[in-house]
Formats: C-alpha cells, sequence, structure tokens
C-alpha cells in the first residue's frame, strides 16, 4: 500500500509559547508530526499583533501584522497553537486592514489557510490519538474552552474530541466551562480586582471538576489560571492540549 | 427664562421641541444619506389593498381549516402561560363556570364589558344566581367616571370577550372601545375572558395581518388600544421570585367555547 | 441629564466586587436569567431562533439606515390618529417639552411605567422640582425610585437589593411595619400606588417599539402597572430614543418573539400594550391627549459613526449583562450611568461622551458572550475594540483620552516584536533579572510596577532559556514527521 502524501503544514508558534513555553512548542510539532503532517517553522515570527489590536493600537499592530504576512504569505497551511493568536490572524487582521485592498487580499488569503491546531488535526488531517496520553497511565482532563477558540473561530468539538479518543485520558465535565477565565489580555492588569474575580471561579471550577489536570488551547488564559494554582498551590496540573496529547509530555 | 424648544404653532396643536424637519436633518446628516423614500423600498410597506386583503384571507382560511387543532393549542399554551383555562361546548357550560367561580370567590360585585358575547351568554343572570351582581363597567358620561373607576376597584372580578385569542402565544388581545373600557380588564383581581372559536388565531402573523387589513380598509383605523393579555400581573422585581398580582389581576380564567 | 459618574469606574468596580451582599443578587440573577433565556430558545425549533435574530436585525438594520424617513411616516401616522410628536436634541429640552405638557394640562400627580430614557434624561428630579408628584409603578422602578438610585439593570432596575433591604426601605420611606415577605412587599406597593393611578393626571411610559405605518407605540411589561398609565390618566405621554422605530405592524411579530425569551426567558410577558393616538370619541375611556417625544441626546453620534451605529439595533433586553462576566461582578452601578454592562458599555461613552467613559469600553475580556446572547446579532465586542482604537490612536474628538505611557509601552512592545533578534536579547536580559527572584521557574508577589498587578494573585513564569525558535533549530528542525519518515 503507498503512503499518502504527507500534510504540509507551517506552525506559527505564538510569542508567548516562544518565549514562556517552548515545550509546548515541541509537544505541538511532536504531535503534528505523530499526526503524519510533515511541519515547517517559517523563521523570523514573533507575535501577530494581537495585544496591542484588543488595545485599540491599530497602528502598532498593523506593523506586526504586517510581519507576520510576509513571513506566512504562500505557505499553505499555517497551524497556531492559540484560539486567540488565530481569531486575530483569521477574523481580526480583515478588519485591521479593512481599507487596505493589497493588505486585505493577504489577508484574506491567509484566513483561509490558517487553523487552529485542534481544529486543524480534526478538521484536516483527520487525526485520532491512537498512543496512550500520559506516560504515568491515565489522566482525567477537564477541557476549558478558551473565548477567542469557541467564539471567534467557533471551535468547539475538535479539542474535546480529540481529548476523548485519546486513549488513557479521561476528559471530565467543567462545571460553566464556557465563562472566560478573566485574563483577556491587558484586562488582567488594567483591572486586577475583577480578572481575579473571574479567575477565582475558574479555578474553583477546575478544582470541582475533580480532574488531575486543566486543559485548554490557549497558553495565555492558561498561564492565567496556572499563576493563580501555583501561587495557591492546588493539586491541579495545567497544561496546554499539545502536552496532554503529547505522549510521555504527561 | 428662556425655554429651550419653539412653539411651532399653537400650543395646544402644535409640537414642543424643535422643528421636526430639523431634527430629521440631522439624522440624514448623521446617516450620510439623500431625502427621500429608500432606494429599495421595504416590501411589506409596499403591499396594496387588495394584496393585504389576500393576505388575511389566507390567514382566515387557515384558521378555518386548523380551528379544532388551533382551539387545542390554545388551551395549552394558554395554560402555560398562567391562564386557568375551562373548555366548555357552549355559552351554558360557560356560565356554569363563571358561576361557580362567583360563588367559590365570594364575589359580591363583578364588573363586565358591554360585548356581543354577552348576548349569546347571559351573565348577569349566572353571576347573580351565584350571589353576585354583575354590572357593565360602562361611562354615561364624564360624572359616572369617577363612580365607575370607585366601582371597578370595589369589584372581585372582571369579565370580557375577546377580539382574538392567539394558539401560538396563550394571549387574549382585547381592543378597547365602546363597551369596553381598558380597565375592567386590569382592575379587578380576577379577570375572566371569554373566547369563542371565532376569536382564534393561530400565529401572531395571523393577527397582525388581520389588523393591517383593518387598518389599511377605509379611513386607516388601528383603534386607540390593542392589548395582549397573557397570564395573570407578576413581577419578579425582588429577589427574582415571583409574585402574582402586582397591578392588574392575581388570576386569570379563559372560559374557551368549543361552539360560538 | 442623569448625573454621569462613570470615571468612578475603577473605585466603584473595586467596591462593588467586595460587597457580597451585590455578589449574592447578581449571582440569583445571572444565573436565573439567564437559565430561563436559554431554555426558552432550546424550546424553539433548531435554526428557528436563528432565522427571528437574523429578520431582526435585517429589520433594524433598514430602519436605522432610513431613520429620517421612518420618523416621518411615525409623525406622520402619530399625528393622523390625533396623537403629538414633538422631538427633543438633548435632555434638557425633552425635560422642557414634558415639563410643558404637564403645565399646559394642570398636572399635580404623574403615574409612571418603567422607562430607561427616562432615567437617562432624569425626568422625575425635573417634574418635582415644578411641584409634580412623579410616582415610578414597576415595583422594581419604586424600589429604587424610593432610594433616589439608578436602575442596576435594563431589565430589573433593582435586582442589586436584597429583600431585607426593600423591606428597610419600605419601612423607612412608607412607615409599615417591617416585612421581609416579598408577597407582603408587592401587596404594599400594590396598595400604595393602587390610588395614585386612579388620581393622576398624566401617564408616562417609554415605548419599546414605534411602529411607523400606524403611529403606534408599543409598550412590554409583566406587572399591569403599564396598562393602567397609559389607560387611566387624563394624558399620556411616551418616551422614546429615535432607534425604537420598526416600520410595519408585520414586522412586531418578530420581536415579540425576541424579545421576552431573550430578557427573563419568558415565552411571552403578560402584557403587550399597543397605543395609536389618544381615545377615539366613540372609546369607552382612555386618556384625552397622546404625546410622543422622541429623543435624540447623542444617539445620532452613534449613528453617524458606520462602526458604532449597529448599537442603536438594541431592543434593551438585557441578555448581554445576563452572559457577561463583568457586569456579573461589578453590578450596573460600577457603570456610572443608566445603561450598564456590554452594550452600556457602547452606548454610554456614545450618549456622555468617550473622554468621560473611557473606561468602559476597556474593562472587557472581548470574551463574546454578549454578542452570542443578543437577539439583533449586535456586534458588542467589534465596537469595543473600535472605542479603544479611538481612544488610544483614534480621531481627534477622542483625543487626549488615551493613556501616554500606555502608548508608550505599546510602541516599545511593538518594537521589540518586529525584531526576533531584541526580542531573544529582552528574553535573556528578563531571564537574568528575574532568574534570582523567582522560585520554581516562576515569580511570586513582586513590586515591580505594572507587574505586581498580575502578581499580586498569580505567579507569572519567567523568560524559558532556550526559545522556541533556539529548541527547534537546534533539534526539531532536521527531523521528519513519523509517517513520512518510517
Amino acid at each position: 500500500m503507498s503512503q499518502p502524501q504527507p500534510i504540509r503544514a507551517s506552525l506559527f508558534v505564538t510569542c508567548i509559547v516562544d518565549q514562556l513555553y517552548p515545550e509546548v512548542g515541541v509537544s505541538v510539532v511532536r504531535v503534528l508530526r505523530k499526526a503524519g503532517v510533515d511541519v515547517d517553522f517559517p523563521e523570523g515570527q514573533t507575535c501577530c499583533g494581537q495585544p496591542l489590536y484588543n488595545s485599540g493600537f491599530t497602528v502598532e499592530a498593523r506593523r506586526l501584522a504586517e510581519r507576520t504576512l510576509d513571513i506566512l504569505d504562500d505557505r499553505g497551511y499555517v497551524v497556531v497553537p492559540s484560539g486567540s493568536c488565530g481569531a486575530m490572524m483569521r477574523v481580526f487582521y480583515l478588519d485591521l486592514f479593512a481599507d487596505d485592498p493589497e493588505m486585505l487580499a493577504r489577508a484574506n488569503d491567509l484566513s483561509h489557510r490558517i487553523y487552529e491546531f485542534t481544529e486543524f488535526l480534526s478538521d484536516v488531517v483527520g487525526y485520532e490519538p491512537r498512543t496512550v496520553g500520559a506516560a504515568n497511565g491515565g489522566t482525567t482532563v477537564a477541557y476549558h474552552p478558551s473565548c477567542h477558540l469557541l467564539r471567534e473561530m467557533e471551535v468547539k468539538e475538535a479539542p474535546q474530541g480529540l481529548l476523548d479518543a485519546a486513549p488513557g485520558v479521561e476528559r471530565v465535565e467543567l462545571p460553566d466551562a464556557e465563562q472566560c477565565c478573566g485574563f483577556g489580555g491587558t484586562f488582567a492588569v488594567k483591572y486586577p480586582h475583577i480578572s481575579e474575580e473571574m479567575l477565582a471561579d475558574k479555578v474553583a471550577a477546575a478544582t470541582a471538576s475533580g480532574a488531575d489536570t486543566l486543559t485548554a488551547c490557549d497558553m495565555g488564559c492558561l498561564m492565567h489560571i496556572g499563576g493563580a494554582v501555583s501561587r495557591q498551590g492546588l493539586p491541579l496540573r495545567v497544561r496546554h492540549i499539545a502536552q496532554v496529547l503529547d505522549s510521555g509530555a504527561g | 427664562m428662556g425655554i429651550p424648544f419653539n412653539r411651532v404653532s399653537g400650543s395646544q396643536s402644535g409640537s414642543l421641541g424643535i422643528p421636526s424637519q430639523q431634527f430629521r436633518e440631522t439624522v440624514r446628516a448623521a446617516l450620510g444619506r439623500e431625502s427621500g423614500a429608500p432606494a429599495e423600498p421595504y416590501e411589506v410597506l409596499t403591499q396594496e389593498l387588495p394584496e393585504i386583503e389576500a393576505q388575511a384571507q389566507a390567514a382566515r382560511d387557515r384558521i378555518a381549516r386548523e380551528r379544532p387543532e388551533l382551539l387545542d393549542q390554545l388551551a395549552a399554551t394558554a395554560g402555560l402561560r398562567g391562564w386557568n383555562v375551562q373548555r366548555c361546548e357552549g355559552a351554558e357550560e360557560g356560565l356554569d363556570y363563571v358561576a361557580w367561580l362567583v360563588r367559590s370567590l365570594g364575589a359580591t360585585s363583578v364588573a363586565r364589558s358591554e360585548q356581543p358575547v354577552f348576548d349569546t351568554a347571559p351573565v348577569d343572570a349566572a353571576v347573580a344566581g351565584a350571589g353576585g351582581l354583575c354590572w357593565p363597567a360602562v361611562y354615561d358620561g364624564p360624572a359616572s367616571r369617577t363612580e365607575v373607576r370607585q366601582r371597578l376597584a370595589e369589584s372581585g372580578m372582571g369579565i370580557t370577550g375577546a377580539d382574538y385569542a392567539i394558539a401560538e402565544t396563550g394571549s387574549v388581545v382585547v381592543l378597547p372601545r365602546r363597551g369596553l373600557s381598558r380597565l375592567v380588564s386590569v382592575v379587578p383581581p380576577v379577570h375572566v375572558a371569554i373566547v369563542r372559536p371565532s376569536d382564534v388565531v393561530g400565529t401572531l402573523d395571523d393577527l397582525f395581518a388581520l389588523r393591517r387589513l383593518e387598518y389599511a380598509r377605509d379611513g386607516g383605523e388601528m383603534g386607540s388600544y390593542l392589548n395582549f393579555i397573557t397570564g395573570p400581573s407578576r413581577t419578579a422585581d425582588i429577589e427574582q421570585t415571583i409574585v402574582v398580582g402586582v397591578h392588574g389581576p392575581r388570576e386569570v380564567h379563559m372560559v374557551l367555547l368549543n361552539k360560538e | 441629564m442623569a448625573e454621569v459618574v462613570t470615571r468612578q469606574f475603577v473605585p466603584a468596580s473595586q467596591a462593588a466586587v467586595k460587597d457580597a451582599q451585590l455578589r449574592q443578587a447578581l449571582r440569583r440573577a445571572g444565573t436565573g436569567f439567564d437559565g430561563t433565556r436559554r431554555e426558552a430558545i432550546e424550546e424553539v425549533t433548531p435554526g428557528v431562533w436563528e432565522q427571528w435574530r437574523v429578520q431582526a436585525r435585517r429589520i433594524k438594520e433598514h430602519t436605522i439606515g432610513h431613520l429620517d424617513y421612518y420618523l416621518e411616516m411615525l409623525e406622520r401616522n402619530v399625528t393622523a390618529a390625533g396623537g403629538r410628536v414633538h422631538f427633543a436634541v438633548d435632555a434638557e429640552q425633552a425635560n422642557a417639552i414634558v415639563s410643558e405638557i404637564a403645565r399646559a394640562n394642570g398636572v399635580w400627580t404623574v403615574t409612571k411605567s418603567k422607562s430607561m430614557v427616562s432615567e437617562e434624561l432624569g425626568l422625575n428630579h425635573v417634574l418635582e422640582a415644578q411641584g409634580i408628584d412623579v410616582f415610578e409603578t414597576d415595583l422594581g422602578e419604586y424600589i429604587i425610585q424610593l432610594a433616589d438610585e439608578t436602575p442596576s439593570h435594563l431589565v430589573a432596575p433593582a435586582l442589586h437589593k436584597t429583600r431585607g433591604q426593600v423591606a428597610q426601605l419600605f419601612a423607612d420611606q412608607l412607615g409599615v411595619p417591617y416585612s421581609d415577605d416579598i408577597e407582603e412587599m408587592a401587596r404594599i406597593a400594590r396598595v400604595v400606588l393602587r390610588q395614585k393611578f386612579l388620581d393622576a393626571d398624566m401617564g408616562i411610559s417609554g415605548a419599546n417599539f414605534l411602529v411607523a405605518e400606524t403611529g403606534s407605540l408599543v409598550i412590554i411589561t409583566n406587572e399591569g402597572n403599564g396598562r393602567l398609565c397609559t389607560s387611566a390618566p387624563r394624558v399620556h405621554v411616551g418616551l422614546a430614543g429615535m432607534e425604537k422605530v420598526i416600520p410595519s405592524l408585520q414586522d412586531l411579530a418578530v420581536f415579540l418573539r425576541l424579545l421576552p425569551r431573550s430578557a427573563t426567558g419568558q415565552r411571552i410577558t403578560s402584557y403587550m400594550s399597543m397605543v395609536t393616538g389618544p381615545r377615539r370619541s366613540e372609546d369607552e375611556d382612555g386618556p384625552e391627549e397622546f404625546h410622543l417625544v422622541i429623543v435624540d441626546n447623542g444617539r445620532s453620534r452613534l449613528l453617524a459613526d458606520p462602526a458604532l451605529r449597529e448599537s442603536l439595533y438594541c431592543i434593551r433586553c438585557g441578555a448581554c449583562l445576563n452572559v457577561c462576566p463583568v457586569y456579573q461582578r461589578v453590578g450596573g452601578h460600577a457603570y456610572g450611568w443608566v445603561y450598564p454592562g456590554p452594550i452600556g458599555s457602547i452606548v454610554t461613552p456614545g450618549l456622555v461622551g468617550v473622554g468621560q467613559a473611557k473606561d468602559l469600553p476597556n474593562a472587557s475580556t472581548l470574551c463574546g458572550a454578549c454578542r452570542d446572547a443578543c437577539p439583533v446579532q449586535i456586534n458588542i465586542p467589534r465596537m469595543l475594540l473600535h472605542l479603544r482604537h479611538n481612544i488610544a490612536e483614534g480621531p481627534e474628538q477622542y483625543e487626549g483620552t488615551g493613556s501616554d505611557t500606555e502608548s508608550l509601552l505599546a510602541r516599545g512592545f511593538a518594537s521589540v516584536m518586529s525584531s526576533p533578534r531584541l526580542l531573544n536579547i529582552g528574553r535573556r536580559i528578563g531571564r537574568r533579572l528575574l532568574a534570582p527572584i523567582a522560585k520554581g521557574g516562576v515569580l511570586g508577589p513582586t513590586r515591580i510596577p505594572l507587574v505586581s498587578r498580575w502578581t499580586r494573585a498569580r505567579d507569572l513564569p519567567i523568560p524559558a532559556p532556550r526559545s522556541f525558535s533556539e529548541v527547534w533549530r537546534d533539534e526539531l528542525a532536521g527531523q521528519q514527521s513519523n509517517r513520512s519518515g518510517d
């Protein structure tokens, strides 16, 4: 039997993973490769511009968006392990360049090629996790759907489907799962008193779920939730979904 | 002292505030559009009388075809929306129910409207038989206005007919006019609506199609008031706890007749 | 106009999140309203709800897009029905119009049915200053009138008050014995207000919709107070923002389906009253005069900005408040004016000026729950972003609202992120500086400016020893996918 042609994809790893969580990027690459994807990592990538755009600095955001497009033009599939960066590139670039036809055309082209990590595995690759999720023989996982993944990219089923299919992973329901964790980028430092209230509820929900691991598709949210979990010394692991799906990284 | 508005014409007939033309000019400028009708006319508003008639007729035909089902649907929906629904074969059975209600509530004063439905359903006698006094809440002249209101405020029950009843929503629709004070169905603590099969329509769309026809026909009269009543008066303004009978009736009964 | 304290958002919200009673009230209302809303939507055939939303949005889009035309049609038809239409550019003018109507009719007692526009205008105090007794008759509005407060929610004005607080208020203000029995409190309000209804010379109502084709004012209520206000007094005055117009009677059907379900989860409210002019000579009763006051008060500014225009599609159902994680923590009063929550964060800056309310568009995580809940599909996050842009670097009317520090930080961030080399240098410096004070790879509580706002409740990871780019270059680049490499 002939091997199917491998699917090629470029990874946009996001600046937060690049600078703070390189191990997440490693898991992303390993899972993609396990799924038979030929992964490429375009050089020079940094930030997609989302934090600036969300704070209203569209001029500065455009600078970063433009250089991101320079890097990702003509690259075929682009996979990004984040719903919020993915939403920026798929949805908000179109707004950002609405009055610049040339840039808009490039943004529009990217918007059709860009996929969030689990969305890509599920909708493009049709990947079914076959190897054991956790090295130490089984894990219970609660999934937090991050807001931009859920409501801007409209990815709802893919992450849960992958978790449900992964041997050794038992998914448990996260109470009030679709409630925002309170991160919101600069919101967390502009209005910490509100952010912390939301965060407290999310952490309480994760604890109540009974899971040993909380997962999501966005390191921003997980940095936020994980920051509280570590501060409070709670017995809960906080992992990007790529780490959960990456056998041995459990 | 300066008053910040202009009188356009005499104080009783004119408008206060800024002239409407000027107000619309501001709106137009904000929209950045030319004056006049929308370039692409709004479809519903382009309809001429024959079309509106045809639409109303289509609704009537469908309602006539589906009447038994609509009566069932109305009874079910109205029940869910808080009506006490009493289905009756005809007027006689309906009046028995009203009499029973009057007796069980111990209502001595029962207000009613003057509507055609009471020609075939002699409610006064039924109420009298149950020990109450049923009186038509109509004003003879300005002098009796206060008196009627005071009497209404003291009545234990108000009985009206229905101009329409909507199966989709479980609503009774009343068009207050001569013979029907706006207050009969809202002031007394118990309201009884007598609904005939011919009052029933299927949906909100049916109702508005029929009303639009009344409006489009000679002179374009909408009537000053149209009221949907769907269940009892209620509030949840304190701790989201539902309390019935705030300013309107705490109890509403729909006497749904299967035959006219 | 009602007092604007939007500048106090930060201290007000700081106080609000610490208020346990408020939190309890918000939680009860939020989960209650939103739970019944979801049930009501689920009951509708799948897909049909979405069709209604699309249809409603189209109606609003068309009407607002040709508002001048429909206002003229409305005025013509109200007038033909014997009513009078008055136009007010601002709050002062609107209040003056109502005052003049009251004066001309010798009005001493007014009963009011719920009107957010009246709250916006601060009408009650203006009438009271002229010696007129004004009674709010919606139970929630009555409560906040007694407390001399503003509403904290679009459909449940007294949501922030517990039963005990209401009981105390009634005891203090009405001289009744203290009772926190909710039925009893509702009964007291009924008794007090019943006589007012019958005595009132003038009734004032808001408007949920204005039907241009027929010149009708539509109000949707549950208590029956709206019916009494529009029926018993000699004069009825309807107050409406200019955006309330819809073209045809037939358009009303879809809104009657959407509004109650979105607001309280009811399939329909107890009452829908449609008023078309004053009583006719053949009518049994009803007001002798009907006046409609159409208010701009800043709405034309929202209309003029294509990016904000859709905020005028709002039907004030409050669904966005009930799903908003920020509103649910801070409550309505923190927003500092009449319209709270996600839609308030657009409308308030629009009506009172962005310069006064720049916290409102920023105090959101852009989670998007509001847009999903909105029955007319208003893209609230998109408009919040637009306002943020206007504040940060937008057109001249917003100049001076942005923060210089923030702008500097943004430019610095963009510069670093424009250069992978700079970014990596920055990371190494950051790591070298922070590693000594970090524990287990994370930063605990610290006094570093800005960073401390994060670390007061959360640990912060310090930059990694190697970036992913470096790991890729050193370890991953050469390898191939498993399948193709087999």
